[in-house]
């Protein structure tokens, strides 16, 4: 059964989201997309479907703090899937104000979402005018800057060089692996911004130009979609008991500053070393990881070990083998609140076989 | 065992089956298809091919019985309620709501009322299809609906729990069951007591009406979108493991009690389970199409090969005639296939 793309559409009111998904939709690519959006009236072209959702945050009741998913996406992508007639893809419009968090969580989380659709980018429209303002102001412009996997630096036609470097500048010290598109009125070649499998292993390690040995490998996909929750699985004993109410408080921290940590281990990486530390990082620190990927050489092993996630989700996966004669390296990169880089660096390095 | 030549009867509708379902009268079945369209048939074993009818322009979100026994109700993407009778040409539109999804319909078991959900909202309709008081506003979307067995309540279920409605009440504040969670599927116990539902997080909750007394059960490794009471509510009867668990509602159960499972495959999810409405049997399907029949006590399980076996081709619909004499199981594929108990009979007997 094939997943249908989604790609997710976030930036903050006014940066041009709106004509960014006019854009996609108007344009000659005889594709078919169903669009979820929270308001009607703005987008609307006759040949795609336009459904209307409201934003619903909730808590996974599974132990897991950080672990938010959107139940109306759930809700109506389950829906989309039924029909008979097929889309060539999802697009996502969310609030000014959402938080691109849940939005990625949700699938990587229900497992009928999961088994229909996939997440492939986070695409975020910024308004170079503007952006350092929203900056001040708001959290949530910063969270989607974090979470994109390509931004729309949009409305470049409004700022002087000087300016645009500035913005251009902010953008890189929250996320330093986002490709930066420019653009007037949104105005972008359609690949750009659309099927770029960014949350998928494969593509992870085809596009990690420092590691790409070989072409494109499309044999032997052995995803294992580790979900795992860093958080003690329930045992798959069934039991019925009675439950003891338990209510966890937490805060998101809104007035920290995000940053991207990039780490690399010339020595090969001990799997259990690497997967107890990914594993305490996680449960500790999920809440402020937003985004990380990496490629790992592990010890005793031909093949790179690919990963990403969102907090505390993670998938893993044993894919191509390193060529010969190419230096084995690992990298590690990390977008989020709070990261405590030298921490960081020393943990990771700790990983390293001795 | 394996018996492929079960199947008394097999229809293929090249379109995917969303939802099958029976009406009240017990004999006639409804599959509601990726299209908007239905097929309708006789619950018998010389069924006649399937009486095509439009519905929706989008697709069918939910497909119960409905208030009148010989009738079918349904909610759609397109924003309308239908009821349709299967001897009438064409179905009764008792509401619509333009531009918004109409994801669960529920009918009470007296025929006095009809309930749907659109988004947070639940409306009521009374038999005449006219509207019964206001709209009942909730927190959050709903998940499921539910008529008590009496008819007197209307659970309806939300993130972080339940909201119980008196049906013949101008009460605008309803009784909360809380627990934290998105609760999704709801099903009351036969003898009304006890309301369950099914969470995102592959669990069951439960409330005991008379004292609030709750029960959580967990171990699944899917959810849970199948639950069904069997004959007498004797045990609840539940999708999501490669099991059919049965939870015991007898001898102080389900609390402290390990589930009774039946229809065991490593390789394969349970999708969906249909309790025979007389005896103490229990249908279920699977992830892959597979269908198996058993008694309560696990002595003689059937299991029935679909015309295609693979991943992807879940079971998505499973029912009984009232009478007990037909079970219908619906593909995801578009494959509808009918067992009655002869041609399992027959099909045991030959396989022995």
């Amino acid at each position: 059964m094939n997943q249908i793309p989604v790609t997710v559409l976030t930036g903050y009111l006014g940066a041009g989201k709106t004509t960014l998904l006019n854009r996609i939709l108007s344009e000659p690519h005889g594709k078919k997309y169903a669009v979820i959006v929270n308001e009607f009236g703005e987008v609307g072209i006759d040949n795609d479907l336009i459904v209307g959702a409201d934003e619903e945050i909730f808590e996974m009741n599974n132990g897991c703090i950080c672990c938010t998913v959107r139940g109306d996406l759930i809700r109506v992508i389950s829906g989309l899937m039924k029909r008979a007639q097929n889309f060539d893809g999802i697009l996502i419009e969310t609030t000014g104000l959402a938080d691109p968090g849940p939005v990625a969580q949700t699938f990587f989380v229900d497992e009928d979402v999961a088994k229909r659709a996939k997440l492939d980018s986070i695409v975020t429209v910024v308004d170079a005018k503007h952006l350092p303002q929203r900056l001040k102001d708001s959290n949530e412009a910063e969270e989607q800057i974090a979470f994109a996997d390509v931004i729309l630096l949009n409305k470049t036609d409004l700022v002087s060089k000087e300016e645009l470097k500035k913005v251009e500048h902010a953008i890189r010290r929250i996320n330093a692996f986002a490709k930066i598109v420019y653009t007037e009125r949104c105005k972008v070649e359609l690949d750009q911004v659309l099927g770029l499998g960014s949350f998928d292993l494969n593509e992870i390690l085809k596009h990690e130009p420092d590691f790409l040995g070989a072409q494109g490998h499309d044999h032997g996909h052995d995803h294992h979609h580790n979900h795992d929750h860093a958080h003690g699985e329930d045992c798959h004993d069934h039991e019925c008991h009675n439950p003891e109410h338990h209510h966890e408080q937490h805060d998101h921290q809104h007035d920290s500053t995000i940053t991207s940590v990039s780490l690399t281990a010339e020595k090969p990486i001990d799997s259990s070393k690497f997967e107890n530390w990914m594993g305490d990082l996680r449960a500790n620190k999920g809440p402020d990881l937003l985004r990380y990927k990496g490629i790992l050489d592990i010890a005793g092993s031909n093949q790179r070990l690919v990963i990403q996630g969102v907090h505390m989700m993670m998938e893993g996966s044993n894919l191509a083998e390193w060529k010969v004669g190419v230096k084995r390296q690992s990298r590690l990169v990390f977008i989020g609140r709070k990261l405590d880089e030298k921490q960081l660096r020393e943990g990771f390095r700790a990983c390293a076989v001795t | 065992m394996a018996a492929a030549s079960a199947i008394a009867r097999q229809w293929e509708f090249k379109l995917p089956i969303t939802s099958l379902a029976v009406n009240r009268n017990g004999n006639w079945v409804c599959a509601t298809l990726g299209d908007g369209t239905a097929r309708l048939l006789e619950a018998h074993d010389d069924t006649d091919n399937p009486k095509i009818l439009a519905l929706h322009n989008g697709i069918s979100l939910s497909l119960k019985a409905d208030t009148n026994p010989a009738a079918f109700i349904s909610g759609g993407d397109d924003g309308k309620i239908l009821s349709f009778d299967p001897t009438n040409e064409a179905p009764v539109l008792l509401a619509e709501h333009k531009h918004q999804w109409v994801d669960h319909v529920a009918s009470s078991t007296d025929g006095a009322y009809r309930a749907y959900s659109i988004g947070k909202q639940v409306h009521l309709l009374n038999a005449q299809g006219e509207k019964h008081g206001n709209p009942l506003a909730h927190p959050s979307s709903i998940g499921g609906l539910a008529f008590s067995p009496n008819s007197k309540r209307l659970a309806a279920s939300h993130y972080d729990g339940v909201s119980l409605w008196w049906t013949n009440a101008k009460e605008t504040v309803p009784v909360k069951l809380t627990w934290k969670g998105s609760h999704l599927g709801t099903i009351w116990h036969p003898d009304g007591k006890i309301l369950l539902t099914s969470l995102q997080e592959n669990a069951l909750h439960g409330w005991r009406m008379s004292d609030g007394n709750e029960m959580r059960m967990q171990g699944y490794a899917a959810k849970i979108h199948s639950m069904d009471f069997t004959v007498k509510g004797k045990y609840l009867a539940t999708s999501g493991a490669d099991q059919i668990i049965c939870w015991p509602f007898f001898g102080g159960g389900p609390w402290g009690k390990t589930p009774l499972t039946l229809g065991g495959s490593d390789a394969r999810l349970v999708t969906q389970v249909a309790a025979h409405p007389k005896d103490e049997l229990i249908a279920a399907g699977y992830d892959d199409g597979m269908i198996v029949m058993t008694p309560m006590d696990g002595r003689m399980e059937v299991m029935i090969h679909p015309p295609v076996s693979e991943k992807g081709n879940a079971v998505v619909g499973l029912v009984w005639s009232t009478n007990g004499d037909c079970l219908f199981a619906a593909l995801e594929s578009g494959y509808l296939m009918l067992f009655t108990i002869s041609s399992v009979q027959k099909a045991v007997a030959h396989a022995n």
